[in-house]
C-alpha cells in the first residue's frame, strides 16, 4: 500500500468581499424612488423562471410578503409578480391583505390575475367588507373575471337604496358587463 | 348592411326630429343626442380630453374648420394646461364659450357634444373612449389606441355596441406615401415580399437610479392623472411627456412611434383584422430608476405566411418602415422615401393598381366625414387594436425574453400562461373596464 500523501495546509482565500444583501429581503424594504435594483433581481428570477420552478418562486414571494416591515412599495412589487405566476396557493395570503386598507389595492391587483375559482371567491367575500371606491373597484374586478356567482351580490347592491349612487351605478355596469360577456 | 354602416338619411333626419325647420338653417349647432350628423349644414361639436403636447396639433387643425367644427370644451387634470387650451379656443372664436373640465366624465355627459379627441397619456385611452362612446360620442383616439390588448378589444366592442365612429390616431393611414407603399406591396410590386423592418427612435431620456417624490403642484389633480394605473407618488419627471417611459402608463417608443410604422406593415400585409403568429425579441431594461421601459428594443413578429416584421431601436435618425422583396427594397418615413432602385418609387406611385386600398388624404377630415356619414373611418378601431396588439406583443416578448406563439383569431398566446396574463391588467379603484 502506498504511503498516504502528506496532509495539505488548508487553503486560505484572502477576499475583501463581504456578505451581499438578499434581494428577497431587500425587495420588502423598497420605497418609492429608492434604488430598485434588488427588486429587479427578484423580478428577473421570477419572470425568467422555468415553469417547473415557478411553484418555488411563488413560495418565495409569499414568504417575502410575510416579512415584518414590508413596505407599501415592496408589497406592490411582490403582488405584481404574484399576478404573473401565482396560483390558488397564493389566495389565502392575498385574501388576508385584501382585508387591510393599506394593502387592499395590491392584493386585488394580484387576485384579479389569478386563475381559478378560489381567487373569485376571495374577491366576492371581500365585497361586504369594503366601501366607496374600493367597493366599486372590486365590483369591476369581479365583472372582469366574468364571475357569474357575483351576480346576486351585485344585484343586491344595485337595488339597495342605502348604497351610494356611485356604488349602485357601478353594480349596474358590472351586471351589464356580465350580461354581455 | 349592418346598423352601424347604414347612414341615417337626411330625409329621415328631417322627418324624425322636431328641429326640422331649424335644421334647414346653416350653420347650426344641434344637441348631440339628436344625432344629426347626416345634416350637411351641421357643425360637428367637439370636446378635447387631454390638452398636453399631442393635443396642440389637433386643436390647431380643428380650429381651422370654423364652418364645420366647433370646439365646445376642453378637459385636463392640469388646470394650467386646460386653461391655456381654452384660451386658445376662445381667442380663435372670439368669445368665452369654451368650457373647461377637470374630469372627463363631465365633458362626456354633455349632450351637445358629438365627438371627443382623446389625447391623454396611454393608460387612460380605453376608459375615456368607452365612457365617451357609452354617452353617444364618436371618438378620435390618439395612438396607441390602448395600453393593453384586453383594453383594445373592449374599445372595439364598445364602438360596435354603441354604433360609434371611432378613429385611431395613426395618421400615416392618411398620408399618400404610406398608402402607396402598402398598396404597392399588396400588388406584389416588390415581387415576393421577404421582410419588413421597422425602426423607432431611442426610448428613454436620462434618469438616475433613484428619484424623490415631490409635492403635487396645486394645479394638478394627481389622483385623476394616475387614474387606473398603480399608485405612486408624484414626481415631475414622471408626469407630462415622460410618462411614456414608465410601463405603468405606456410602453415607450414601441407604442409611440412603433404604432405608426408597424401599422403600415400590418396594412401592407392585409392583416387589419388579424396579426402575427409568433413574436420574440430582447430589450435592455433599466434595473433601477423611475423609467421602466426598455432603452433598446429588438423584436420580430412572424406572420402565418412566413414573413417577419422586425422592430428595432435606431439611435440616430427617426422611425421608418422598409419593405424588402425579390425586386429590392423601399424605405418610407414621414419626411423621406428611398429605394434600392429609383424606378421602384416611380412605379409605386403609379395609379391603377389591381388591388386598391382606401385613400384618405387627411386623417381629421376623414374622421369628420365619417361622423356625418356613419361609415367606418380609414383607421377604424379594429385595425387600431390589431396594430396596438403588435406593439403589445413586442413589449411582452421583451419582458419575458422568450419566443411566444400568438393566436390572432383567439387573441391569446399559445401555451404561455404568464404571457396571457400580461394581455390585461387590474385597474386601481374605482376604475375598471366595465
Amino acid at each position: 500500500m502506498p504511503p498516504a500523501p502528506p496532509a495539505q495546509p488548508p487553503v486560505v482565500i484572502n477576499s475583501e468581499a463581504g456578505p451581499t444583501r438578499d434581494p428577497w429581503v431587500e425587495i420588502t424594504r423598497l420605497t418609492y424612488g429608492s434604488d430598485r435594483s434588488y427588486a429587479w433581481t427578484v423580478r428577473e428570477q421570477v419572470i425568467l423562471s422555468a415553469p417547473e420552478t415557478r411553484g418555488k418562486m411563488e413560495e418565495r414571494l409569499l414568504a417575502a410578503l410575510q416579512l415584518p416591515g414590508c413596505t407599501d412599495a415592496g408589497r406592490a412589487a411582490l403582488c405584481e409578480l404574484i399576478a404573473l405566476i401565482g396560483t390558488a396557493r397564493s389566495v389565502p395570503a392575498l385574501a388576508a391583505l385584501l382585508a387591510q386598507p393599506a394593502s387592499f389595492e395590491s392584493a386585488r391587483f394580484a387576485l384579479e390575475a389569478l386563475p381559478g375559482p378560489e381567487a373569485s371567491t376571495a374577491l366576492r367575500n371581500a365585497l361586504p367588507r369594503v366601501t366607496g371606491r374600493a367597493k366599486v373597484g372590486l365590483m369591476g374586478g369581479l365583472a372582469r373575471r366574468r364571475d357569474a356567482l357575483a351576480q346576486p351580490a351585485l344585484t343586491a347592491l344595485r337595488d339597495n337604496a342605502s348604497e351610494t349612487a356611485e356604488v349602485r351605478e357601478a353594480a349596474t355596469r358590472a351586471l351589464d358587463h356580465l350580461a354581455h360577456a | 348592411m349592418t346598423p352601424f354602416s347604414a347612414p341615417l338619411s337626411r330625409r329621415h333626419f328631417l322627418k324624425t326630429t322636431s328641429l326640422a325647420t331649424a335644421a334647414a338653417a346653416a350653420p347650426l349647432i344641434l344637441p348631440s343626442g339628436l344625432r344629426g350628423q347626416a345634416a350637411p349644414s351641421k357643425r360637428i361639436t367637439v370636446g378635447i380630453i387631454g390638452t398636453g403636447n399631442i393635443s396642440s396639433g389637433h386643436i390647431d387643425t380643428l380650429l381651422g374648420y370654423p364652418e364645420s367644427v366647433r370646439v365646445l370644451a376642453v378637459c385636463d387634470v392640469d388646470r394650467d394646461r386646460r386653461d391655456y387650451a381654452a384660451s386658445r379656443v376662445n381667442a380663435s372664436y372670439g368669445g368665452t364659450g369654451c368650457a373647461s373640465y377637470n374630469d372627463f366624465r363631465e365633458l362626456n355627459r354633455r349632450t351637445d357634444i358629438d365627438a371627443v379627441w382623446i389625447c391623454t397619456p396611454d393608460h387612460w385611452h380605453a376608459l375615456i373612449a368607452i365612457d365617451a362612446m357609452r354617452h353617444g360620442k364618436d371618438v378620435y383616439i390618439e395612438k396607441p389606441m390602448t395600453l393593453t390588448i384586453e383594453e383594445g378589444r373592449a374599445v372595439v366592442t364598445a364602438a360596435r355596441r354603441y354604433q360609434r365612429v371611432a378613429q385611431h390616431g395613426t395618421q400615416h393611414r392618411s398620408m399618400k406615401r404610406f398608402h402607396d407603399v402598402a398598396e404597392f406591396v399588396r400588388n406584389q410590386g416588390l415581387g415576393r415580399l421577404e421582410r419588413i423592418d421597422v425602426t423607432i427612435p431611442p426610448n428613454n431620456r436620462f434618469a438616475s437610479a433613484t428619484w424623490s417624490p415631490e409635492p403635487v403642484p396645486a394645479a394638478l389633480d394627481w389622483d385623476l392623472w394616475l387614474g387606473p394605473s398603480p399608485w405612486r407618488p408624484y414626481t415631475s419627471a414622471g408626469c407630462h411627456y415622460n410618462f411614456r417611459f414608465i410601463a405603468d402608463n405606456a410602453y415607450g417608443q414601441i407604442t409611440n412611434w412603433g404604432a405608426h410604422y408597424l401599422d403600415i406593415g400590418q396594412w401592407a400585409l392585409d392583416m387589419d383584422a388579424s396579426g402575427p403568429v409568433s413574436v420574440e425579441g430582447h430589450g435592455h431594461f433599466p434595473t433601477s430608476g423611475l423609467f421602466t421601459n426598455a432603452t433598446y428594443i429588438d423584436f420580430t413578429c412572424k406572420y402565418a405566411n412566413g414573413i417577419p416584421m422586425t422592430c428595432r431601436t435606431r439611435h440616430e435618425g427617426g422611425g421608418s418602415v422598409r419593405f424588402t422583396g425579390e425586386r429590392g427594397w423601399i424605405d418610407v418615413s414621414r419626411n423621406r422615401m428611398s429605394a434600392s432602385q429609383p424606378d421602384l418609387l416611380r412605379e409605386m406611385q403609379k395609379p391603377g393598381k389591381a388591388i386598391q386600398l382606401p385613400l384618405s388624404n387627411n386623417h381629421h377630415e376623414n374622421f369628420l366625414a365619417c361622423v356625418r356619414s356613419r361609415e367606418r373611418p380609414i383607421a377604424d378601431v379594429e385595425l387600431g387594436h390589431r396594430t396596438t396588439t403588435v406593439c403589445n406583443l413586442g413589449q411582452i416578448a421583451l419582458v419575458l425574453g422568450r419566443p411566444l406563439q400568438w393566436d390572432p383569431a383567439r387573441e391569446e398566446f399559445v401555451g404561455d400562461d404568464t404571457a396571457n396574463r400580461m394581455r390585461g391588467r387590474a385597474m386601481r379603484s374605482p376604475w375598471s373596464l366595465t
